[in-house]
């Protein structure tokens, strides 16, 4: 836990104003960076981001934010606006040009890409709008694939997969291939899928891009109840102001910064 | 679907060049343990077959040369040796014995005057070789009037059985030096299995071949093709023995290396079967490196979607090695399989047919090792094709991939 003056700093600098980056720099000066990292309660903390493309204006211009545990957390913007870069960024699937990112107290630049690789594994669950799903496979086998890159046996996959059907209404479909599904529950064995190994951040980029409004209001009820139900951190990336509005905090990016 | 089907077609690749490598492998054991046991069986160590350097004049060339009595003047020009070449060569030393190879010729054989003539040839019985046998014993050194014949003269004379033509006498026929038939008697002492190799004649004892060559000739001449030279000591210093031999001016060889040329052709085609095998193999690494990049092409955004989950590079090279090994497993599997049910039947139709009268010869043999050793082959060529494409797969990046679509 964070002792309370420090915690009281950081409320009074933020409604000061006072950006995060600068708060971490002020806390940095005073030599509490390191503590900062190790007893904030944010699941996730960006410092500074920066991402540049080769002979490209600057797709990130430094963006700082912090993502508590649990919270639901709305990306906005058109698109090039950096969104998709940020949220990249965030999941680890891409790195900064220069920035720190902090996920639950560690720098991830200073982790090993397999450490990456594992996080990504054991921490972090994804949907996204063209689903990604293997066709020609059964959903049991779509949505215990976090399972089976982790390594765990057929048995337990199986037995926690039908469990994750059973809580996205598709327990009756495990044998069926995921080709044969209809858009919505395509997108409902995505969630599965997110869930199954149990993470701490969904990442959803667009997860009703593909849905006619009846089935995204269903998809994007049903990730905002597990979600809530479960603890977990979500982690939303849209351009539908709509959807964004159904999350906690929303964080509007437009030429690379937040607005 | 159309995947799977590329993915047969490169296993098929595989089988053809496996099968082929399999069968000529299979064929290669098969003649060449054939003619081991053969050659095992031919004894003899010690003895050298001895003839004179022979010498090819220039054919186009118009000289006249000196008459030499022991050169036979013809197309091949074949140097006989004489009794001075006995002497000689005996004074090389280390030798046991030399017998003289009589140059003889037999017209036929038959049970008695009244029955049925065969054509046959005869050979000089040289002591010490063996000959595999149906039925009896071998000749003596000391033998006057027995003889071998081989199997297939078994039921042509009218035995019964190998068994049965044990100490029978039958009738050899030859020409005298005058063209006129002469009839001599002699019983069977031992039957000869059929072999490819050594001895494939009737053998007669050196008393009758000398016999039979002085009637044949005018009684005195002393023209052989060869010498039979009996060593002391057994092979020591073969090459040594040889180069003596040689220095002396003669051409000394075993009949292992008499025998062992069939060895060099046989190994000869073998190598030129081996090598469309080869080809064949080299050809199916290719289909699978194309096959495997054409997978990983279209299994991007698979690719993909698995790394942003956590897949490790070791993971996603591992998969699409697993996929070249299983090509290469069932290529080879495959081709092995078909190759022993081809050579079985091959075996059996061969040993019915033209491989008859070869007791103990099966066309194709399949030691388990070497197959062992073509699987593990084919399964590693197939992993070092994947290679390339595997790569290429745990190399590639999450976010390019799942824009793939």
């Amino acid at each position: 836990m964070l002792p309370q003056e420090l915690i009281e700093y950081i409320h009074s600098s933020r409604a000061a104003g006072v950006t995060d980056a600068g708060i971490l720099h002020a806390l940095a000066d005073a030599g509490w960076a390191g503590a900062l990292m190790q007893l904030d309660d944010s699941v996730m903390r960006a410092v500074n981001l920066i991402k540049t493309y080769e002979g490209d204006t600057n797709a990130l211009n430094g963006v700082s934010l912090s993502i508590q545990r649990g919270e639901s957390v709305a990306i906005v913007g058109k698109s090039g606006s950096g969104k998709s870069t940020l949220m990249h960024i965030l999941a680890t699937l891409d790195k900064p040009t220069s920035g720190e990112l902090i996920i639950d107290g560690r720098a991830t630049s200073e982790l090993t890409r397999a450490d990456i690789d594992t996080l990504r594994n054991k921490k972090f669950g994804f949907v996204f709008q063209q689903f990604f799903l293997n066709g020609r496979n059964t959903c049991l086998d779509n949505v215990t694939l976090p399972l089976t890159i982790m390594g765990i046996s057929r048995g337990e996959r199986e037995q926690r997969g039908m469990e994750m059907l059973k809580a996205v209404g598709l327990e009756e479909k495990s044998k069926q291939r995921a080709g044969e599904l209809s858009g919505g529950q395509k997108q409902r064995l995505c969630i599965g899928r997110a869930l199954i190994s149990n993470p701490g951040v969904i990442f959803a980029d667009e997860p009703t891009g593909n849905l006619d409004s009846e089935n995204s209001a269903m998809i994007m009820a049903m990730v905002l109840e597990l979600q809530r139900s479960r603890g977990i951190t979500l982690i939303l990336v849209t351009h539908d102001a709509d959807l964004a509005a159904m999350c906690d905090r929303i964080i509007t990016i437009k030429d690379g910064h937040i607005v | 679907m159309r995947a799977k089907l590329r993915t047969l077609l490169t296993i098929g690749a595989v089988f053809i060049g496996v099968f082929a490598i399999s069968l000529t492998n299979g064929l290669g054991s098969g003649i060449r343990s054939y003619v081991n046991r053969q050659l095992g069986n031919l004894g003899a160590e010690n003895i050298l077959i001895v003839q004179a350097r022979q010498t090819f004049p220039n054919p186009v060339s118009q000289d006249v040369v000196e008459y030499d009595q022991n050169r036979q003047a013809g197309q091949f020009n074949v140097t006989f040796l004489g009794a001075d070449d006995i002497t000689k060569i005996r004074n090389i030393g280390g030798t046991k014995s030399i017998t003289p190879q009589f140059d003889f010729r037999i017209e036929y054989i038959a049970r008695d005057r009244n029955s049925k003539k065969y054509q046959a040839s005869a050979s000089q019985y040289v002591e010490g070789f063996r000959l595999e046998m149906a039925a009896g014993r071998l000749l003596t050194a000391t033998e006057q009037n027995g003889i071998t014949i081989p199997v297939r003269y078994v039921a042509p004379l009218g035995f019964s059985s190998a068994q049965d033509a044990i100490g029978k006498t039958v009738m050899l026929s030859y020409k005298d030096r005058s063209g006129l038939a002469q009839e001599r008697e002699v019983f069977i002492a031992g039957v000869q299995e059929q072999s490819l190799v050594g001895n494939v004649d009737m053998t007669v004892p050196v008393a009758l071949a000398e016999e039979i060559y002085r009637a044949q000739t005018d009684g005195a001449s002393e023209r052989y093709p060869a010498l039979f030279v009996q060593l002391e000591n057994a092979m020591a210093d073969l090459e040594q023995v040889k180069q003596k031999f040689s220095d002396a001016g003669y051409d000394a060889r075993t009949l292992e290396d008499q025998v062992g040329t069939i060895g060099t052709v046989i190994n000869t085609i073998l190598v030129v079967l081996n090598v469309f095998g080869a080809i064949a193999l080299l050809a199916a690494t290719f289909g699978i490196v194309n096959t495997l990049f054409m997978a990983v092409k279209e299994r991007t955004s698979e690719i993909g979607l698995m790394k942003a989950l956590g897949a490790t590079r070791g993971t996603i090279f591992a998969i699409f090695s697993a996929e070249a090994a299983s090509i290469g497993f069932w290529g080879s599997s495959l081709g092995i399989i078909a190759s022993i049910i081809v050579g079985t039947i091959a075996n059996r139709v061969a040993t019915n047919t033209f491989l008859k009268n070869f007791v103990g010869f099966d066309l194709l043999a399949f030691p388990v090792l070497p197959f062992l050793g073509i699987l593990a082959g084919g399964i590693i060529l197939a992993l070092i094709a994947g290679a390339l494409p595997s790569l290429r797969a745990s190399r590639l990046d999450p976010i390019q991939a799942l824009r793939y679509e």
